[in-house]
């Protein structure tokens, strides 16, 4: 299969070698800045972690040696997870109504979408604080209409992180799969329907095996985008949650020590890095970044 | 058998305002080869999608043995259909693709692989199991749909314009295997089409559907030689209509008069309501009679030769009538007729009054 598939890509990709520039001219500005502000800054973050406060890999040591350190990189990783897997669940039958819906339908709920995309994420997260909190008016419903005796916890925890989180990646993970199912042609659907499937069936065996390319890219861009990400967590998680971007923010901050601030930043990237190198395995290029 | 093996019964289709299918009823024999024919937008599509249970009819009711089919969903109907566009699984193999509906009904592995293989048989793509159906052409990729909608035994198979993307050799090949493959298996085959050359080489019977109903239903060769409507006349082979008066009628058929003075006596009628007396003459250019000189017998219609189109075994004389109306006639290669022909010439037209159809 790996064989067949590669000789496909190569029978296609071969007309557009042409297309490309002759040189790397027209690419310059952008190759420059991105050498000055990604390139030299990422080399100098590794060099830190590395030269300061002496030579040697005592940051990465220390990072990777301790208890508490650990702590916050499983809490990154259970979080991050956490905010795909439930992103997935909910975009999924989103997207899905998204493509099967009248146009005009559609339209409107990709107005929706987009316009919370646009909203300031500080205003978003401030407001899901006020609906969280203890009397906020997530628990006064649930009060009122006597599911609970006392009001839950819903913020400084885990569960607000991925409240907050998971309503952020929503659309990252929804405008990937919107596209995929488009394209699957519902004669496929109707076909599976006849050949005896169930709408189960159908689901599990056919339209989830054809968006699969869709959802690994959108739950590849949410989880590493959650891996990082400081905001969300650091008004509605706690202390005993904190995620790795809070830590790298402590580090320089508040202690002023860029050796550890950058080994954690590094760590970071490297995860990154694999995640997406896995994916390329996994799914091909075809599939990535490509759209 | 006291009940039709499918029965249609006075099915009905409204979208909104627009009614796709008006009344359509019909039976179909088991293992019968019936073609729906016609042009786009005829209702002949809505009709198998309602079989398929795709939509449901405004009216009417299907019965399969007797029992309707309109209640049970389409996952259920046990109903085998290959569609217009490729509707193969992308992420399965041929040999799980054609497996599939085996593995949904939960089947054993050994019946399964048992089953594939035969299947592959029958479509002759014996040791293209592993295959991904884009490493397929268009043609084996709808044998291999096919091969999935027989894998089940369906005791009625539904076909939907199946050929229509493929290119005229190929189509006419695959036209052939479809016809044997019905043969061997016997199933009762529901085909939608709008070539009417694809419909008679195939069918056992054909339904023509024009606007929502079905105009009549026959034998490639019932419909060629006895037209129920003007519509059947022109979508099946070539015809040449005439304008005419009818002068007398008995509601079987028709005294006509053509052009000013030519009296045609017993013309088969087909009116359809209203007593004009305002008609159309239907003539097969095969079955036109051409003279060089004016009969002495028999009424002819003397009309000028506009071209002469050779096609190997026949040849097609275009001609025009004095009142300006175009008759095509079609002789085969070598007849005296037209040895010497040529354009500007004038001719006389005969044809037996018994072959021929008024319309009106």
């Amino acid at each position: 299969m790996s064989n067949a598939s590669s000789t496909s890509a190569l029978v296609v990709r071969a007309p557009r070698r042409n297309l490309l520039p002759k040189t790397l001219g027209p690419a310059m500005p952008a190759l420059i800045l991105l050498f000055l502000f990604f390139v030299l800054p990422v080399v100098s973050l590794l060099l830190r972690s590395v030269l300061e406060p002496e030579p040697g890999l005592s940051n990465y040591a220390t990072l990777l040696g301790s208890e508490t350190y650990l702590r916050i990189f499983l809490n990154t990783f259970l979080v991050s997870a956490l905010v795909t897997v439930l992103s997935l669940l909910i975009g999924f039958p989103v997207a899905w109504t998204l493509a099967i819906m009248p146009a005009h339908w559609s339209r409107i709920v990709f107005a929706i979408l987009l316009l919370s995309m646009w909203t300031n994420l500080l205003a978003r997260t401030y407001a899901w604080m006020v609906l969280l909190q203890r009397t906020g008016i997530v628990n006064k419903t649930l009060m009122n209409l006597g599911l609970i005796d006392q009001p839950l916890t819903l913020v400084n925890n885990l569960v607000g992180v991925t409240i907050g989180m998971v309503y952020i990646m929503l659309p990252f993970i929804i405008l990937p799969l919107y596209g995929v199912i488009r394209r699957i042609d519902p004669a496929i659907l109707q076909a599976a329907s006849l050949c005896g499937a169930t709408r189960w069936q159908s689901l599990w065996r056919v339209l989830v095996p054809l968006a699969a390319p869709g959802m690994a890219a959108g739950a590849l861009m949410v989880f590493v985008m959650s891996l990082g990400y400081f905001v969300t967590p650091a008004l509605l998680g706690g202390t005993s949650n904190m995620m790795l971007a809070e830590l790298i923010a402590q580090f320089v901050q508040s202690l002023v020590n860029w050796g550890m601030g950058s080994a954690a930043a590094f760590v970071l990237l490297v995860v990154t890095l694999a995640l997406y190198a896995l994916q390329l395995k996994l799914f091909g290029t075809s599939q990535m970044g490509g759209r | 058998m006291t009940a039709p093996f499918l029965q249609i019964r006075g099915i009905r289709k409204d979208y909104g305002k627009v009614t796709a299918v008006q009344d359509v009823s019909l039976e179909i024999r088991r293992g019968e080869f019936l073609t729906f024919l016609g042009p786009s937008g005829s209702g002949k599509s809505t009709t198998l999608y309602i079989l398929a249970g795709f939509q449901d009819p405004t009216a009417g009711d299907i019965l399969l043995e007797g029992r309707s089919l309109l209640s049970t969903p389409s996952h259920l109907r046990q109903i085998g259909m290959v569609f217009q566009r490729y509707t193969l699984f992308p992420h399965l193999t041929v040999a799980e693709n054609i497996g599939f509906p085996l593995k949904v009904r939960r089947k054993s592995r050994a019946e399964i692989d048992a089953k594939v293989k035969q299947m592959l048989e029958l479509v002759r793509l014996e040791g293209f199991e592993d295959r991904r159906p884009s490493e397929m052409s268009g043609g084996q990729q709808q044998r291999v749909a096919l091969a999935r909608a027989l894998s089940y035994d369906p005791p009625v198979l539904l076909m939907d314009e199946p050929l229509s993307a493929l290119d005229k050799k190929l189509r006419e090949e695959i036209q052939h295997e479809i016809r044997r493959i019905h043969q061997e298996t016997e199933v009762t085959i529901l085909y939608v089409t709008h070539d009417q050359e694809e419909a008679l080489r195939m069918s056992d019977r054909i339904a023509v559907f024009s606007k929502g109903v079905i105009d009549q239903v026959g034998t490639g060769s019932e419909l060629y030689a006895e037209p129920a409507t003007r519509f059947v006349a022109e979508f099946i082979g070539d015809s040449d209509f005439l304008s005419c008066a009818v002068v007398a009628s008995n509601g079987q058929s028709a005294d006509i008069r053509l052009g000013d003075d030519w009296l045609v006596e017993g013309v088969p009628l087909h009116a359809r309501g209203g007593g004009r007396n305002e008609g159309a003459l239907l003539l097969r250019p095969e079955r036109v009679q051409l003279h060089r000189n004016q009969p002495a017998a028999t009424g002819a219609l003397p009309v000028r030769v506009d071209d002469l189109t050779f096609l190997g075994s026949n040849v097609h004389v275009a001609t025009t009538t004095g009142w300006g109306e175009p008759v095509a006639i079609r002789l085969p290669f070598g007849h005296d007729a037209i040895d010497g022909l040529s354009r500007g010439d004038t001719v006389w037209l005969g044809f037996d009054p018994r072959t021929a159809h008024v319309f009106c």
